[in-house]
């Protein structure tokens, strides 16, 4: 069984159903990302798996035990997450915004303990944010701001990660520098991660397990080399391609069909 | 690995197995807050009709003999600290809602407390059903709590929404406000002029039977603060994160928001509706502290350091007339918070 679970799960904003009846076990130990076209639920099942949003029916569970049961700090000490675009106070140092990543560790009589200082040490020097340490968050550019949030929920000592779009907002660089760390924490400390990506190709690269949304639904799920064909592109995202594997990983790498053009007679 | 870390601006105090972080900034200006109220209340009760030496001021406070105890001990001291007291509520107060709204507009005086406050005991006073010294200060208390929970009862939708709570208080303050005009046009006419008279703040002629209940109040509100302040290291950011970091965000909003009311009804109960100082006081606090998140323990101290001089200003300025206190707090504070507001925009932030 795996840790992170969900049963039957149907969520809802107000009257509005956004997954219906879903299940989804969360392999562990390994990067596992949510894919799918706009509005398919990917987010809100995200939402969900970090018990920002209740279930309408169904349940989240970790090991085994229905999330929303679970008293929040505990699970805060389990699951850590980082939301698509969070907003820090005014004015923080990067220091003091990972430091505040071990909250759920602390209490009104142990506010900053050895282990605390050890663990934002380490999370600082992994996500090489260490030299910033004591810039403002708001004077550091994109790729360095998201070092840090996730340096936070690293800080946090959690085993599994929720990483809600970390790459939006990011130039291509950036966006193979989170991801590339993203994948060194699971492999070097063993975390389990699931992402929400919108990319499909970077999805399948940096992927264990890819899951694949619309309306709703669990299109497909596997290895992202048996999931991701030109059929599955088709059906989820309505898109004509070719898929060819990826000259660097192997990994499939979806070409989509020809751009629009005015046509010549031959 | 592991090396030694130092967080810019902290100071870690270790004992055992308990630990405490301390922002130096706000550890020293709330000790600054602390001399400076001090000396603002030992010169309020040196100046007056007659002036009385500082030395025979703490004399009288300790309790020594002194030819000063009537004036100093029966007429100034009650008022003082009453004045004291609701500041030190008024700042805390303004400090919860202020982080609870995530608003720096916000304040018992817009989200409707304080009108809640108001147009019960103007109401009540007008109709001549209540006299200005007897039961105003409980309908105060009543009226602002219960339109702090109308409020929040209107603003609940599956929690707290700061954006919904900010403008259903401005809705309902409003409409309490244009209620309390209805009582003064209407009520009885010498009546009405005394409730115009409490509804701008007043200190005048307050006694310890005010400041008892309000140190209670305020005693029994520490506990509370202690958790709020813990809280408020997670609550500055946004939700999502919040709740990730492990805060049970819904009760701790409400908490603080009930908190507030309390002790903004409590202040508006023992002296009246003053002005501003829940406004301004967090705001003040701040910047001079330079924290991450609002300081409760420095908001209080402004707070009180903005209403006690302020009451001296009031006593004295078209002396022996006495104004109250609540046309003055914002002449003392308003120019302070924009100064800072100026010279933080100068600083290129």
């Amino acid at each position: 069984m795996a840790v992170l679970e969900a049963r039957d799960l149907t969520l809802a904003y107000e009257a509005r159903t956004v997954v219906e009846g879903l299940d989804v076990a969360v392999p562990d130990g390994r990067v596992t990302v949510i894919v799918g076209p706009n509005a398919c639920g990917k987010s809100t099942l995200l939402r969900a798996l970090g018990r920002l949003l209740k279930p309408v029916r169904g349940a989240v569970l970790l090991d085994g035990e229905e999330l929303a049961r679970i008293p929040t700090k505990r699970v805060a000490q389990r699951l850590g997450l980082l939301p698509q675009s969070p907003t820090a106070p005014e004015g923080i140092s990067v220091a003091d915004l990972v430091a505040r990543g071990r909250q759920p560790h602390q209490s009104w009589w142990q506010q900053w303990s050895a282990e605390d200082e050890a663990a934002v040490a380490e999370a600082l020097e992994r996500t090489s944010t260490a030299e910033l340490a004591e810039r403002s968050v708001d004077e550091l550019s994109g790729g360095q701001r998201q070092r840090a949030w996730i340096a936070m929920a690293l800080a946090q000592g959690t085993d599994i990660l929720l990483l809600d779009e970390p790459t939006t907002y990011l130039d291509i660089a950036h966006q193979v520098e989170v991801l590339d760390l993203v994948r060194r924490l699971n492999v070097e400390r063993g975390r389990t991660v699931v992402a929400v990506l919108h990319d499909l190709n970077q999805a399948a690269r940096y992927a264990d397990h890819l899951v694949a949304m619309r309306d709703g639904r669990i299109v497909a799920q596997g290895a992202p080399g048996d999931v991701v064909t030109a059929e599955l592109v088709r059906e989820v995202f309505g898109l004509e391609s070719v898929v060819v594997p990826d000259p660097v990983t192997g990994t499939p790498l979806v070409v989509p069909g020809a751009p629009w053009a005015v046509a010549v007679d031959a | 690995m592991s090396s030694a870390l130092s967080l810019k601006g902290y100071t870690v105090l270790r004992a055992g197995r308990a630990s405490f972080l301390i922002h130096r900034r706000s550890a020293a200006v709330a000790l600054g807050l602390l001399v400076a109220l001090a000396a603002a209340v030992v010169a309020s009760l040196c100046l007056g009709e007659s002036t009385v030496s500082p030395v025979e001021v703490v004399k009288v406070v300790l309790g020594q003999p002194s030819p000063h105890e009537l004036v100093v001990g029966e007429f100034r001291l009650p008022r003082v600290v009453v004045g004291l007291l609701a500041g030190t509520a008024l700042g805390t107060a303004g400090a919860l809602i202020q982080t609870v709204a995530r608003n720096p507009l916000a304040s018992p005086d817009v989200v409707g407390v304080t009108w809640g406050a108001t147009a019960t005991v103007v109401g009540l006073m007008a109709y001549g059903v209540v006299g200005s010294t007897g039961q105003a200060p409980y309908a105060a208390v009543a009226g602002g709590l219960a339109a702090g929970l109308l409020v929040y009862a209107l603003a609940w939708r599956r929690g707290l929404h700061a954006q919904r709570f900010v403008l259903i208080g401005i809705g309902i303050s409003v409409a309490l406000s244009s209620l309390t005009s209805v009582f003064l046009t209407k009520g009885d006419g010498f009546q009405a002029q005394a409730a115009k008279v409490w509804m701008t703040g007043s200190l005048n002629g307050s006694g310890y039977d005010q400041a008892g209940w309000l140190a209670w109040v305020l005693l029994a509100a520490v506990p509370v603060a202690l958790w709020a302040a813990r809280a408020q290291r997670s609550i500055s950011f946004d939700d999502a994160t919040a709740v990730g970091l492990g805060l049970r965000l819904d009760r701790i909003r409400l908490g603080m928001a009930l908190l507030g009311t309390v002790l903004a009804s409590c202040a508006a109960g023992a002296a009246g509706p003053v002005d501003f100082v829940a406004l301004m006081a967090p705001q003040i606090a701040l910047r001079l502290a330079r924290s991450a998140q609002i300081p409760l323990l420095c908001s209080a101290l402004t707070g009180a350091l903005v209403v006690v001089p302020a009451d001296l200003v009031a006593r004295r300025l078209l002396a022996p007339t006495e104004l109250p206190v609540g046309v003055v707090t914002g002449l003392v504070g308003a120019p302070y918070l924009m100064w800072l507001l100026i010279r933080s925009r100068r600083g290129g932030s």
